[in-house]
């Protein structure tokens, strides 16, 4: 899956925000997260521009601790206005992704309805 | 928070658990983000260190560095940079500040010493111009930060290039290498004996060199902690 478009920055922009708002993570835990939820192509490098760019606009937080299997790790948390991008972008893509992808499974919408 | 040199140490002592598969790619990715002067330098190393972490923990489980960063590592580093923050306008100034300091001071040990060196063979008058002395630091100062930045501009730009066509960016660097060095030693040839004259002994440049390195390191120390 190449992430290029605006859209499916946006996309993965919430992704990311959503699984630090569940639990702080670092870097190879939300790849794993991310690839368990069901999004396996996701190279595992494709988050970090995605966690600079969040942490430029203040949505996240970096923080040093010690992990679960011991050495320390950069954390990330989810800040107070990231809270309320990804609800924004939450409400948003709830309203459109119904029926886009009923859209754009094509023949199906109608195959259903027949 | 960590240091930024502190976070360059852990970097080299922890980028040796690396393959030299992975090594190699890392290093390459390092270099091309190190060399990139835009770049805020305690950002580029805090990312450099979770990609690390992350590349040796992809490691263990048996993935590589082309999962990590893809097909083309260049691209990628060119995505981590656009969206790294760039470097605040006052570290630049002291950045600058500090390598010229540098340079002068490590010019001064030279001279000090080449001053000793060559009065054992020949006669050498060490009596300088205070306005040459003034003009060849402000060429040294000009060409040398010209000097740097086109230097690691061939460097960005051969880092992903294949190990057999490397030599050219030897031969490119050592030719700019020398252009700089030309016209450094030009303007001293031009504007030789300008200015009041004075005599200076070896042991005052030696002196002088010594106490500009010092303060370059206080410099680097002050810029740190901040």
């Amino acid at each position: 899956m190449a992430l290029r478009s605006q859209l499916l920055k946006g996309v993965l922009d919430a992704c990311v925000m959503a699984v630090v708002e569940e639990q702080p993570v670092y870097g190879y835990e939300l790849s794993q997260k991310l690839q368990r939820i069901g999004l396996p192509d996701i190279s595992d490098g494709t988050i970090y521009p995605v966690l600079l760019r969040l942490q430029k606009n203040g949505f996240i937080r970096g923080e040093m601790r010690a992990s679960a299997s011991g050495p320390n790790r950069k954390y990330y948390f989810l800040t107070d206005s990231g809270k309320m991008e990804l609800e924004q972008i939450a409400s948003e893509w709830l309203q459109i992704a119904t029926p886009v992808s009923q859209l754009l499974r094509r023949g199906g919408v109608d195959e259903k309805n027949d | 928070m960590r240091k930024t040199t502190e976070l360059i140490e852990e970097n080299n002592d922890k980028r040796e658990l690396l393959n030299s598969d992975n090594e190699q790619v890392y290093e390459n990715l390092l270099l091309y983000i190190r060399t990139d002067l835009r770049v805020d330098e305690h950002a580029g190393e805090e990312i450099l260190m979770d990609l690390l972490d992350h590349l040796l923990e992809a490691q263990e489980n048996g993935k590589d560095a082309a999962d990590l960063f893809g097909d083309s590592p260049q691209a990628y580093a060119d995505e981590l940079i656009a969206n790294l923050p760039s470097q605040k306008r006052r570290n630049v100034f002291w950045l600058v500040a500090s390598g010229i300091i540098g340079l002068v001071g490590w010019f001064a040990i030279t001279y000090g010493i080449a001053n000793v060196v060559i009065s054992v063979f020949t006669e050498w008058n060490n009596e300088i111009a205070l306005g040459s002395i003034l003009l060849i630091l402000l060429s040294v100062s000009l060409f040398g930060s010209i000097g740097v930045k086109i230097f690691f501009k061939i460097i960005r730009s051969s880092v992903f290039k294949p190990k057999d066509q490397q030599w050219k960016t030897y031969v490119k660097v050592g030719l700019y290498g020398m252009a700089t060095f030309a016209f450094i030693l030009g303007t001293a040839f031009l504007f030789d004996g300008i200015g009041p004259v004075m005599h200076v002994e070896w042991w005052l440049f030696l002196l002088i060199g010594i106490a500009l390195l010092l303060i370059n390191k206080g410099i680097g120390r002050l810029s740190n902690e901040q």
